[in-house]
């Protein structure tokens, strides 16, 4: 496994510099001018817009502003906002934020989707699996901003329990209603999937062998049943953090979170290609280590599976 | 036939000298969309210590139903056992509590299944499913059961036990899985093994390997052996007693010599017809017409009167009972003298 997780580790040199390519070309394409509106009403000082286009070498073209990029990122070097702020410092402030709201999502995933997706796998047809469907279907419907909005106005307005919005610190407890809201729709897919996976391991041979071996119930679920029909799941929830570390620009929004999904739209929106290349940059690198984890992880779970 | 030691001292402990274990007009049905499947309809066998009785028949004809009875591992829903009693020593185990049922399974009352490769867990080693029998029922150390697990792996002879304990099912081959399966159920040592067609799924020489082994074993601890198989090859070198099922009822019981040289029913007379032989090659194989009764519509009267060759009137209005042929010996045929005198 060793030297699989090597090869997997020098797979990451290609795709980085594929994908932060790409991104640059992109954002090099977005039409509009990144200095329009950056000077309030007024149209931004010609001595302004000299001074930025020397700083940031504007200029120059696209390609060449890439391999600058580069040769820095190769020393640390983040490079500095249109704002002057350094990126490194807004990568500092964001994601922290965006990977404990990440994990309040994947832990609602883990808790809620796979403790009813068992429960109502191993009593199907029973009250608890219709309300559960019910349930689900309704999340799978609904889009994200309407739970979240009101989520935000029932337990933030309507019966006070939460602040609204979260505080700049983001402390875990003031995530868990954005977590939940985040994670709400996987979470119903889940439920689903350790349903089905369950439901199908149930009927399986080596759960009929545990039962006849005279296994307490309990032990026939936790330790054979339940192995087996997590497999998918953990893939499913591997693929899915690095999903909701990207993708909570919603969620975000909503809760007013300063996270990487937040910050990453207003780049977008003021044409700001110095923080969008170094941010995108990391979020592929965090889905990649994600991906290859749940990878490797997938061998301990299963040991049919073997990389060599 | 002597009684064996160990019998004898089993007998004394449990105060009871009925059969080891006797099924009792057993009633299992499945309650599907399409209607009831009615599985098993009245079956009655027993089998002694030291005794293997093969519970014959074609595939839908109750013959692992009943044994998935015996074990309680029947799916419910939609299966349930709806009438009958099965006795161990005497007590009906279908009277006992959940608990007590399972503190029997595995322990008293083993299984071993068709496909070792399905039936074993593919995500745990070999030697944490045959030590899991003896940490959970008698609660050993992981490091002693360990040992046991390895003991048990050279006792149905699997080489290299020590190194292969920590393999998984998927590295051996169908043989050793299946000699996997064995030791599993062996683990505790039972006092009756059901072995649901334990060799369909190897092929030919190693089939006889296993045969050669369950024998061994069955010899040493003097296990009450029940053979489900539809394989009548299988059974003319291991078994004492035969009973054949079809429809979820058994058609004839005899021992192997009796139903091998006269079989006293036209379904048994039909199956022995059906083997190759060498001395009929060249010449067209007989084979039973028709095809297997759909359990949700059993045909009336005897269930077999659609394939039946003998079949009269009172075949499609009357259900037969099983007449007493000989002494041990029944067959559920209207004629079976006819079929007897092989006319």
């Amino acid at each position: 496994m060793g030297r699989y997780t090597v090869r997997r580790l020098l797979q990451l040199i290609p795709v980085v510099l594929g994908t932060t390519f790409i991104i640059h070309f992109l954002v090099w394409q977005l039409p509009g001018d990144p200095f329009a509106g950056r000077c309030g009403d007024r149209p931004c000082a010609p001595a302004f817009v000299a001074m930025m286009t020397e700083k940031y070498q504007l200029d120059e073209p696209w390609i060449f502003q890439y391999l600058t990029f580069l040769k820095n990122l190769l020393v640390g070097d983040f490079g500095e906002s249109f704002n002057g702020v350094p990126v490194a410092q807004i990568l500092a402030d964001t994601w922290p934020v965006t990977i404990r709201l990440a994990l309040v999502g994947i832990a609602f995933e883990i808790i809620i989707g796979i403790g009813a997706g068992v429960l109502t796998g191993m009593r199907r047809g029973g009250f608890l699996d219709n309300l559960s469907l019910v349930t689900t279907l309704f999340f799978l419907a609904i889009p994200v901003f309407v739970i979240g909005f009101t989520l935000q106005y029932l337990l933030g307005v309507q019966f006070p329990i939460i602040r609204p919005t979260v505080t700049p610190e983001a402390r875990w407890d003031e995530l868990i209603v954005p977590g939940f809201v985040l994670a709400s729709l996987q979470m119903a897919i889940v439920v689903r999937l350790a349903r089905s996976t369950i439901v199908e391991n149930l009927r399986s041979d080596y759960v009929r062998t545990a039962t006849a071996k005279g296994l307490p119930r309990m032990r026939v679920v936790g330790v054979h049943l339940l192995r087996n029909s997590l497999i998918p799941v953990v893939t499913f929830l591997g693929t899915d953090l690095g999903n909701l570390m990207g993708g909570a620009v919603v969620t975000e929004g909503i809760f007013n979170i300063n996270g990487v999904g937040g910050q990453l739209f207003r780049a977008i929106h003021l044409h700001d290609s110095t923080i969008i290349v170094p941010m995108v940059t990391v979020l592929v690198l965090v889905y990649l280590s994600v991906n290859l984890l749940v990878d490797l992880l997938y061998a301990v779970l299963d040991p049919r599976i073997r990389y060599d | 036939m002597t009684v064996p030691r160990a019998d004898a001292e089993r007998r004394a402990e449990s105060g009871f000298s009925g059969p080891l274990l006797q099924v009792d007009d057993l009633h299992v049905e499945f309650r599907t969309r399409d209607g009831v499947a009615h599985a098993v309809n009245g079956v009655s066998y027993s089998v002694d210590a030291g005794e293997t009785l093969a519970v014959l028949g074609e595939s839908g004809s109750g013959k692992s139903v009943s044994a998935q009875a015996i074990m309680g591992i029947i799916d419910s829903p939609p299966g349930f056992v709806t009438r009958g009693a099965i006795r161990f020593r005497g007590s009906d185990l279908l009277t006992l509590s959940d608990e007590q049922r399972r503190r029997i399974r595995g322990r008293r009352i083993a299984m071993i299944f068709q496909d070792a490769l399905s039936a074993l867990n593919p995500v745990y080693t070999v030697g944490f499913q045959l030590a899991e029998m003896f940490r959970v029922h008698e609660g050993l150390s992981r490091g002693a059961a360990k040992r046991r697990a390895i003991e048990l792996m050279d006792r149905v002879r699997i080489p290299a036990a020590r190194q292969r304990v920590h393999d998984y099912p998927h590295q051996f081959s169908g043989g050793m899985r299946q000699r996997i399966m064995i030791a599993m159920a062996i683990a505790l040592g039972p006092d009756v093994l059901i072995a649901d067609e334990p060799t369909t799924a190897l092929d030919v020489t190693v089939q006889a390997q296993i045969m050669e082994l369950l024998a061994e074993l069955q010899r040493e601890s003097e296990m009450g052996l029940i053979l489900i198989t539809h394989d009548l090859g299988v059974v003319a070198d291991v078994a004492d007693r035969i009973a054949v099922m079809y429809a979820g009822r058994i058609v004839e019981e005899a021992s192997v010599h009796d139903l091998y040289a006269r079989p006293a029913h036209p379904y048994s007379k039909g199956l022995l017809e059906s083997i190759p032989r060498v001395d009929l090659k060249g010449s067209e194989l007989a084979a039973i017409k028709g095809q297997p009764p759909n359990l949700l519509r059993v045909p009336s009267g005897c269930a077999f009167h659609p394939r039946c060759p003998y079949r009269r009137e009172v075949c499609v209005t009357k259900e037969p009972p099983l007449f007493d042929v000989a002494p041990g010996r029944g067959s559920a045929c209207h004629f079976w003298e006819e079929v007897l005198d092989g006319r």
